[in-house]
């Protein structure tokens, strides 16, 4: 008695959420969908169903007919964080608890690797249904480009820290090749924990569909890195900077991969000699340049001797 | 179960931010929060300003001052000596001044520089060159052509800002206006000296001020 009490509430609530009538509610597939995302609805917003359902329900009521189509799109959608996409602050949007969740798999990482097992895994662990697992992606790519962007944000902060002690005089400002240095080693270290599965992440941060997200998060870091450096060039300079650091760190990402030395002392070494090669090669391009002028003097020297020496240059 | 995820999916897609993009099927965001402006899904920093209007104005505005210093450049090499020496000399310092302050407001808005300048670096030089090969009269054509591209430019940008917010680009404004007057008066000085009565006048300005429309076009982008 209760048990179906309970059933009919929740399809009630279910017809509610979906704004369809009743009869339609058959077409969608068995109970197990919808008691699970009923579950994980319930487990998520528990004090806010009563407030947030009578509005959505204006709102529902409003686009009965959109809702199917809309879904499919990243169109414009009503939404529960109100106006401005200001955020109720007892109210949970999707994006925030699908980072809790990735966050939470982060620790089933090196047990299960990248994948959906670890989601479902992390998603237990918050109190959700293992079917949360099926918000993402089969592959684990959201989990590996989370937690990329979790380092990312990480290394911000500390060298947005570290500018802040230099500002205050807490601390000597670094030489260039040093601050690189340090910069690429503190997040090549964020990957020591999850070092036996990362092998597999990268391969699949390159795959095609996730390559302009795993692009995207890798030259904003390499941006931030430059920007902490120092760095205030405004010509083709910004974009060799930031190739030559790119190819530094994806090398010695590499060469951490296949590096057993206690510590990964191999690695650090790999990278000074990456970074010293990279000043080198800056004072390499100066030389060039300089020895490039050189040779057009001495080539219009010669020309006008040459002009000298025909009779060309005598004014008429 | 296949059909299970998707209606999943679906019935928890209510409140997705309004961030455009291709992705996954759930759609994977960056965080909207963070210090950098350059994580922000949305484009808009906390302080409000649209950075990726912001971002091409800049651009594409150091790309053209960028420009217009070679130009400049290339007809002094030629007519350095001449007796619009000076007048063209007077008009390059100016821009070299733009191009200066143009250079602060890039590293200050961490905005990219586009990929394009050393094609802008050659083609300016030649550009100017050519056209002073043309004669005192032609050299000023180019300059009449190029700051008038740059004036309406100017312009369209104020318009852009002004209908977002002026009170928060207020700074931005007031140097682009600037720049826009400094121009217009650049405009005025070639009109001065004969600009008129260049070889194929309206030729060589139609010509030129496409160029100018085409490379505006890049540079906002590349």
């Amino acid at each position: 008695m209760a048990a179906a009490a309970a059933g009919s509430l929740r399809r009630a609530g279910w017809r509610l959420w979906r704004g369809r009538p009743v009869v339609r509610c058959q077409l969608y597939p068995p109970q197990r969908a919808f008691h699970a995302s009923a579950a994980l609805r319930r487990a998520s917003d528990e004090h806010k169903k009563e407030p947030s359902a009578s509005s959505s329900q204006q709102q529902f009521d409003s686009h009965p007919s959109d809702r199917q189509p809309e879904q499919e799109h990243q169109g414009p959608r009503p939404s529960y964080t109100g106006q401005g996409g200001q955020e109720s602050e007892d109210y949970e949007s999707e994006e925030q608890l699908q980072h809790r969740i990735l966050t939470a798999a982060l620790e089933f990482v090196p047990e299960h690797g990248w994948t959906a097992e670890a989601i479902a895994e992390g998603a237990k662990t918050l109190g959700l249904s293992v079917a949360a697992a099926g918000m993402f992606h089969n592959d684990g790519s959201e989990l590996i480009l989370h937690f990329v962007s979790q380092c990312n944000t990480k290394l911000s902060e500390l060298l947005e820290q570290e500018q802040k002690l230099v500002q205050l005089g807490e601390t000597e400002k670094k030489t260039t090749d040093q601050f690189l240095r340090d910069a690429v080693e503190a997040r090549l270290r964020m990957l020591i924990p999850y070092i036996e599965k990362w092998p597999q992440a990268l391969s699949i941060l390159l795959l095609p569909h996730n390559i302009p997200s795993s692009l995207n998060l890798l030259t904003s870091m390499i941006d931030d890195i430059w920007h902490y450096a120092g760095d205030q060039s405004t010509d083709f300079n910004w974009y060799t900077r930031r190739a030559v650091l790119t190819g530094i760190y994806n090398t010695t990402e590499l060469v951490m991969m296949q590096d057993s030395s206690p510590d990964f002392e191999e690695t650090w070494r790999f990278l000074e000699n990456r970074v010293a090669d990279a000043m080198n090669m800056g004072n390499t391009a100066k030389q060039v340049q300089s020895t490039g002028e050189a040779l057009v003097q001495g080539l219009m020297g010669a020309a006008v001797t040459i002009k000298n020496l025909a009779g060309l240059n005598q004014r008429r | 179960m296949a059909a299970a995820p998707p209606v999943l999916r679906r019935s928890l897609g209510r409140c997705r931010p309004l961030c455009g993009g291709a992705g996954l099927g759930g759609g994977w965001r960056p965080p909207a929060r963070g210090a950098s402006a350059r994580r922000c899904s949305t484009g808009v920093t906390p302080d409000g300003i649209n950075k990726v209007v912001v971002d091409r104005i800049i651009r594409v505005d150091h790309a053209g001052e960028y420009g217009a210093n070679r130009i400049y450049a290339g007809q002094m090499a030629v007519l350095g000596r001449s007796a619009v020496g000076p007048v063209i000399q007077q008009m390059w310092n100016q821009e070299k001044d733009h191009l200066k302050k143009f250079n602060e407001l890039m590293v200050a808005y961490r905005v990219r520089p586009t990929v394009l300048l050393p094609f802008w670096n050659v083609a300016g030089f030649v550009l100017g060159a050519g056209s002073a090969l043309l004669g005192k009269k032609g050299a000023m054509a180019c300059t009449v052509a190029v700051e008038e591209s740059i004036s309406d430019h100017y312009n369209s940008q104020i318009r852009t800002l002004m209908e977002e917010d002026p009170e928060k680009y207020r700074e931005l404004l007031q140097i682009i206006k600037q720049f826009r007057d400094d121009e217009r008066e650049h405009h005025d000085i070639g009109l001065e000296h004969n600009a008129e009565s260049a070889p194929a006048y309206s030729v060589l300005k139609i010509a030129i001020q496409l160029g100018c429309k085409a490379a505006i076009f890049l540079s906002e982008r590349i």
